[in-house]
């Protein structure tokens, strides 16, 4: 956590990930070279690489932007979310060097740089089917720089996580981007049906997921699907009924929405006590977490936080807002207005009246 | 419970994997590793066009009248009996790069020279990547000019105008959408346009584009390369190969 900056934190988790990783990709582009070796021995190779490159990146894309939405629907699935940043550079390097080849190939040895070639050459801006391609792909990779260049967990304090979170949502308009660089490039030039119906179907299975995703949410949140969501009711001292003891498995926390903000109630060692819903590393949805070792432990990277305090246990410094909360009888009630970060709050004791 | 309850697994990142999530991570990422890598035996054969017959070939020296209009070629005698067929074979002229031959080269044009390059072939299309020419004498005194051109009358043809020189064999697929830039570069730059038309049968007829003075029309289909084009105009038959020659102004994009 956030004591002391080094480029990577290494584990064991992060050695296997990366391994079977890079192992992928590596595999992936040989294969890719010597199957289309197998067919003729005259090939430009240059045009090779440069496919070989760019589908490796987009397929890559693909299974980033399916490991959020699959993590929220099964936390099976949060080991691939857990050291995602490495895929994401991963990502861009392949696409970095599909865009390199691509201006060298067909843009260097002539009348023009290579870089205002790329956006001179063809100037159809206003035209949908005879629409640049490339200029697309260009913007993308600028997006996509900007979010391997700001990875680090460096930039992620010093931008804030909303604000770092926000400049990582850009990945989705660099998606957005990269599907009509490929639809008005390559899909193009290769009519071939099963390309078409394979980006049709990851553009659907991604669109298709997060739609599942953001409905469960809603659901979840007792949030209507149309219109402004139920306003809870607040009790004369400020506190909100959110349902109660028994609704909570032990070491386990229940999500509820109060003033519009998400609130994690953990339940533990006979106690209740409520925290933000989020952490402060990457914003992940601590109520999904679990209580190990006395600390609330989100269920991205592990940060962890004193139920009690919302403080992360020394020497980490981490401060996340906390909540008071009291029961009547096993019903829990929970204060509308949060505490500042890392204000301490006793407990509510269950069976205690 | 507590949390080491077995029955509520909890991945920490740092700590390990619990073992029944263990086990649904052996059975998942080989699945995601092997969907992903599938790609890249599917997609390969399906390459549109990088299976051509597009070629490299090792000559090194050619001997040649060299012309420079329309554009840049050579016209190299035939050797052996040619019966009706044109004793010259015309090989387009580029430089290195995206460019027409050198100045340096092209100072030799209506001259006999021995021309250094890398050719490429498809079909029976050749461009040369010109290095260098060196004047040299006419092999035979009736060789020095070669048959004249005939007309074929007029016709309407469907195809796309591509760059002679990646079309050949240097770039694969060297036509269409994601070579468009390139092509626009390599015909600014002095490369001979070419217009590569599929007959009824399926065969593909290659023609040199003229404008109706003989000229190069490179800057003026900068704006129609790799899309269908519509030309009409005379065909003409020089050597052993067609000009199509016709205003620029009267292409018509499909």
């Amino acid at each position: 956590m956030g004591v002391a900056y080094k480029a990577v934190q290494w584990n064991r988790q992060k050695f296997v990930y990366d391994i079977i990783l890079l192992s992928t990709v590596v595999f992936y582009l040989f294969c890719f070279e010597g199957i289309s070796l197998q067919f003729s021995s005259d090939l430009d190779l240059k045009g090779i690489w440069i496919r070989a490159f760019g589908s490796a990146a987009f397929i890559l894309l693909h299974v980033i932007l399916s490991i959020g939405p699959l993590s929220r629907l099964s936390a099976k699935f949060l080991p691939l979310l857990y050291n995602r940043r490495h895929m994401g550079v991963t990502m861009f390097i392949l696409a970095l060097l599909h865009a390199r080849d691509a201006l060298a190939w067909y843009h260097d040895f002539g009348n023009l740089e290579p870089i205002v070639s790329l956006f001179v050459s063809n100037t159809h801006y206003a035209d949908f089917v005879r629409f640049p391609f490339e200029a697309l792909g260009g913007v993308a990779l600028v997006i996509l720089f900007l979010m391997a260049a700001t990875s680090h967990d460096f930039w992620l304090t010093n931008l804030t996580a909303p604000v770092w979170k926000a400049l990582h949502m850009g990945v989705y308009l660099a998606y957005g981007l990269l599907v009509g660089h490929v639809v008005l490039g390559a899909l193009e030039t290769n009519t071939h049906p099963f390309l078409t119906l394979a980006v049709g179907v990851g553009f659907v299975w991604i669109v298709g997921i997060h739609l599942m995703t953001s409905l469960r949410e809603a659901q979840k949140d007792g949030a209507p699907l149309f219109g402004k969501p139920a306003k809870a009711q607040v009790d004369a001292d400020g506190f909100v009924h959110v349902g109660s003891v028994q609704d909570i498995p032990e070491n386990r926390a229940k999500i509820a929405v109060i003033a519009g903000e998400r609130v994690a109630i953990f339940k533990y060692d006979g106690q209740i006590s409520a925290i933000s819903n989020v952490c402060q590393h990457q914003n992940g949805p601590l109520g999904e977490g679990k209580v190990v070792d006395g600390c609330i432990t989100c269920p991205w990277h592990g940060y962890q936080y004193l139920p009690d305090s919302g403080i992360s246990p020394p020497p980490f410094t981490e401060k996340i807002p906390t909540f008071n909360v009291k029961l009547q009888g096993d019903q829990i009630l929970v204060s509308a207005k949060p505490n500042l970060p890392g204000t301490p709050v006793v407990p509510a004791v269950i069976g205690q009246v | 419970m507590s949390s080491l309850d077995p029955q509520d697994e909890f991945f920490i990142g740092y700590l390990g994997v619990p073992p029944r999530l263990k086990r649904f991570l052996l059975g998942f990422i080989p699945i995601l590793v092997l969907s992903v890598l599938a790609f890249a035996f599917i997609l390969p054969p399906l390459h549109f066009d990088h299976f051509n017959l597009g070629k490299r070939t090792k000559v090194p020296e050619f001997e040649g009248l060299l012309v420079g209009e329309p554009s840049p070629h050579l016209l190299v005698p035939r050797t052996g009996e040619v019966g009706t067929a044109s004793d010259f074979s015309l090989y387009l002229l580029s430089g290195t790069g995206k460019t027409s031959p050198k100045p340096k080269v092209l100072e030799h044009v209506n001259q006999w020279v021995k021309l250094k390059g890398t050719p490429f072939h498809r079909n029976h299309l050749t461009v040369i990547a010109t290095k260098s020419a060196e004047p040299m004498e006419p092999p035979t005194p009736e060789s020095a000019q070669p048959a004249e051109s005939s007309s074929l009358g007029e016709f309407s043809l469907t195809g796309e105008i591509v760059d002679g020189k990646c079309y050949p064999g240097v770039m694969k697929p060297g036509r269409t959408k994601t070579h468009r830039s390139c092509a626009i570069r390599c015909l600014s730059g002095g490369v001979p346009p070419v217009f590569v038309v599929h007959n009824q049968v399926g065969d593909k007829l290659y023609f040199l584009l003229s404008d109706l003075d003989g000229k190069a029309v490179n800057d003026k289909v900068l704006d129609l390369v790799a899309d269908p084009v519509q030309i009409t105009g005379e065909v003409i038959q020089y050597a052993d190969a067609f000009v199509l020659k016709a205003d620029p102004a009267t292409y018509k994009l499909l």
